[in-house]
């Protein structure tokens, strides 16, 4: 079966190669042919023998940190169907249920994903880059599951276009597309990517406030005994740890976005500072914030840094999105203050700012501008050093 | 507890290191010089194939420096001068006569060496034709002996994969080392430093006098000189320094000794591709085949001279470069995995420094030619940062190179790098950028520009 494959691939290759028939169509041939077989190419000079990692691997490894918050994030949307419904289902249909609801989103996102990957490698003549795989297995993940397909599909569109290719590809962007993708839904077509009615697929008008919602609405209150008063959703700290609640597919399991975090960290393919400036940043910021409520009425300032953790989405940007190499900072230095940087801005946006209860995505692209600033002064330090040094 | 203890970097586990056991090699048949193996040089041929040479008889010289010439590595018959493209000169082969005889020059007593002046040094050697075994930084080319260095680096330590174990070839050395590094003292306002590892059980190491010897640990590349001058002393933008292989160091103290240009060098052989990898004591720009015979595995293989890093290919009849000590072996090409991408590998099957894939053993690898993926974009996961030890940004300095701003590589310190030490970011880059291509490219527009 396997020699069989080769076979083909290598019979059709010179369709493929210059002048053939098929000539325009060769980065697809060369994704597909070392998608299924490792490349064969050899070194020309200089190192004679490479690592084994590639941006294949790389990516690759994202997408399967990824697929634990896929299992989870259907199950999820099947449970918070079963309690807004009021129905009793065993736990393989909870699952089929969600499964049912996001299958279309994740074949929308691939499938619009890939198409201006193709269009893009074939005109700008350039190899399919495996990036896509990872912003299109990222937007499904920061959507709620009641979204529309067709919005699916612009967003993506609107996030690999916009947000990559036209600055030339991966490795080019300036912003994280996958991010770009929900901010262009979040201000275009806020009212199915933000409120109270969007969370849980349920009957008409049922609404489902978010666990960041429920303190950001009131005043004069305790935020972590507000949260303890719902009851129509367990907003416990355990429960949001585990992620039995309402939200975006894949954010709500804080327990499996911890291990994604700690197996990106291990392979090195995320980089540990930001995780660690990101952990710091909120924590001191959540903390000052506590300090400030007794003089504020703002409930949120109220909330402590353990509850800021695992509500909403923060440790999904920071373990998938913050952590992304090209639209973070490039040295190690910046990736500390962009962390840190990263960490107070999402509890600023989240408890200063009264129409967004979420700080995370907009903190992220915030600091995507930024982070070529940030790694500015790092290197303007590294130069300072070097003729101070000379000067002595 | 050494001076520096480098912490970066990374000894690249391949298989086929070579035993300290060291073989003489059988008198070679040809021997070769070749003027690609100097930077930036236009040499000016000096013999005609069919002209009789002695060893260390000057074939050839430096077309913008006319008193710099390059030693036959061996006495004979010139047999051929090949050309490449443009008509670059690229191999000069000499065909070894039964008896080979040598230049004579004069030659000094030990004790007389400290005494000398730095005229008379230079004047040595500039007529012992051995220039061209002393480099200079910033550029790594051959010095011009008008200048006059700040310092004078020599590294006693080799940490390239499979080279050659320098307390195996300066074995019982001393006397020749120790009048090198006098000549070398003569030659520099300021020190001459020599760099060893802790853990050296070499005599000739620790025992010379008249260096500052420095103790140095840690994973290659700190065995490379441009580290060392990076941490113990580093480059100004106006400074010169000057280095020269441990190897070489020997070469020029016998040369004062006995007057005579002493062509012998100690390489290794090794990598997966060989049986009974080992050190060799054998010749300056020997051909390979005759070290190689018999001892290649079954397949195609690459044959490098250098280290697999930073080597040339030159296949199995072509000649040891200048600078090189090094020979490696390792197997052309390998099998296209099925779903390679998909399978998490092991310590035996893919080797990476990042943790992409299992085992985390300490098992030695069976590398190939294989590039293990396709050039992309620079996707920065810090590979680079970690395996460069020192004070240098690889990133903005390779986007500075590649908007060629003169003023900012300067400002990175292009001029404290060298490809070589750049050679481990290639291998470590998911990107497979050849990190080490572009350092080239920035010196030389800096050399151009300046």
């Amino acid at each position: 079966m396997i020699k069989f494959l080769r076979k083909i691939l290598d019979a059709n290759a010179h369709r493929f190669e210059n002048n053939g028939v098929l000539e325009k169509l060769y980065p697809l041939y060369e994704a597909a042919d070392t998608i299924l077989f490792s490349t064969g190419e050899v070194t020309k000079s200089g190192p004679h023998i490479r690592d084994s990692i590639d941006i294949k691997r790389v990516m690759i490894l994202v997408v399967i940190a990824l697929i634990p918050l896929y299992i989870f994030g259907a199950m999820n949307v099947g449970v918070q169907n079963g309690i807004a419904m009021g129905v009793e289902r065993t736990n393989w249909e909870q699952f089929w249920y969600g499964f049912d609801k996001i299958i279309p989103i994740i074949i929308i996102a691939f499938i619009t994903g890939a198409f201006w990957e193709i269009l893009f490698a074939v005109v700008r003549r350039h190899p399919i880059s495996e990036g896509f795989l990872v912003t299109c297995a990222l937007i499904p993940l920061v959507m709620p599951a009641s979204i529309p397909l067709w919005q699916v599909s612009i967003a993506t569109s609107f996030g690999i276009v916009i947000g990559k290719e036209i600055f030339g590809g991966v490795g080019m962007n300036i912003f994280n597309p996958a991010l770009v993708a929900r901010a262009f839904l979040f201000f275009t077509y806020p009212g199915r990517i933000s409120g109270d009615k969007v969370w849980v697929i349920g009957p008409d008008g049922y609404s489902g406030a978010t666990a960041l919602a429920v303190p950001a609405a009131e005043v004069n209150q305790h935020a972590v005994s507000l949260l303890n008063g719902v009851t129509q959703f367990d907003y416990s700290w355990w429960n949001m740890l585990v992620g039995w609640i309402p939200g975006s597919i894949g954010e709500t399991s804080k327990l499996l976005i911890i291990m994604g975090a700690i197996f990106l960290a291990i392979t090195k393919i995320a980089n540990w500072r930001v995780m660690a400036g990101s952990l710091i940043g909120l924590g001191v910021t959540a903390y000052l914030s506590n300090l400030m409520a007794p003089f504020s009425s703002n409930t949120m300032l109220s909330l402590p840094a353990h509850y800021h953790l695992v509500m909403g989405g923060f440790l999904f940007g920071m373990a998938f999105m913050a952590t992304e190499p090209v639209t973070g900072c490039h040295t190690n230095q910046g990736r500390w203050v962009y962390g840190i940087l990263f960490g107070i801005l999402t509890v600023i946006v989240r408890a200063i700012n009264p129409a967004y209860p979420e700080g995370t995505m907009l903190a992220i692209l915030l600091l995507n501008a930024f982070a070529p600033l940030i790694d500015w002064f790092v290197i303007q330090s590294n130069i300072k050093r070097r003729v101070a040094r000379h000067a002595q | 507890m050494a001076d520096l203890n480098i912490k970066k970097g990374h000894n690249i586990r391949i298989t086929g290191v070579p035993s300290d056991e060291v073989q003489i090699g059988l008198k070679p048949k040809t021997v070769a010089i070749q003027p690609t193996d100097f930077r930036t040089l236009r040499p000016k041929i000096l013999v005609k194939e069919g002209d009789t040479v002695k060893i260390g008889y000057p074939l050839f010289h430096c077309k913008s420096q006319s008193n710099i010439f390059f030693p036959s590595p061996g006495g004979g018959i010139v047999t051929s001068i090949q050309f490449g493209p443009r008509r670059v000169v690229e191999k000069i082969i000499i065909e070894l006569s039964e008896t080979e005889e040598s230049d004579c020059h004069d030659s000094f007593h030990a004790a007389e060496i400290p005494t000398l002046r730095k005229e008379q040094i230079l004047s040595a050697l500039l007529k012992g034709n051995l220039i061209p075994f002393i480099r200079q930084r910033p550029f790594n080319k051959v010095i011009n002996p008008m200048d006059t260095p700040r310092d004078i680096f020599i590294s006693g330590w080799n940490t390239a994969p499979l080279s050659v174990n320098l307390d195996v070839s300066l074995r019982r050395r001393l006397p020749q080392f120790q009048a090198g590094i006098n000549v070398l003292k003569k030659l520099t306002t300021g020190a001459v430093h020599l760099s060893i590892n802790e853990n050296t059980v070499s005599n000739t190491l620790l025992e010379v006098d008249g260096a500052e010897v420095h103790t140095i640990n840690g994973p290659h590349p700190a065995g490379n000189v441009g580290i060392q001058i990076h941490h113990f002393s580093p480059l100004g933008l106006n400074d010169l320094i000057w280095t020269v292989n441990a190897q070489d160091v020997v070469r020029i103290g016998t040369f004062f000794l006995t007057g005579k240009y002493d062509p012998t060098l100690f390489v290794t052989t090794g990598g997966p591709g060989i049986k009974k990898p080992t050190h060799f004591k054998t010749r300056m720009g020997v051909q390979l085949s005759d070290l190689l015979s018999e001892k290649l595995n079954e397949g195609k293989q690459r044959i490098i001279s250098g280290d697999v890093l930073t080597g040339k290919t030159v296949g199995k009849n072509g000649h040891l470069g200048f600078y090189d000590s090094t020979i490696s072996v390792i197997p052309e090409g390998g099998d296209r995995e099925f779903l390679g991408m998909l399978k998490p590998g092991s310590s035996s099957t893919r080797y990476s420094l990042t943790n992409a894939f299992t085992g985390f053993g300490k098992m030695l690898f069976s590398f190939n030619t294989l590039q293990n993926g396709s050039e992309r974009y620079m996707v920065p996961i810090n590979a680079w940062e970690d395996v460069l030890p020192m004070d240098i940004l690889p990133n903005a300095l390779f986007r500075a190179i590649h908007v060629e701003d003169i003023e900012e590589m300067e400002q990175l310190g292009i001029l404290e790098c060298d490809e070589e030490d750049f050679a481990l970011c290639s291998f470590a880059c998911p990107s497979k950028i050849d990190v080490g291509k572009t350092i080239r490219h920035g010196l030389e527009l800096m050399e151009k520009d300046g």
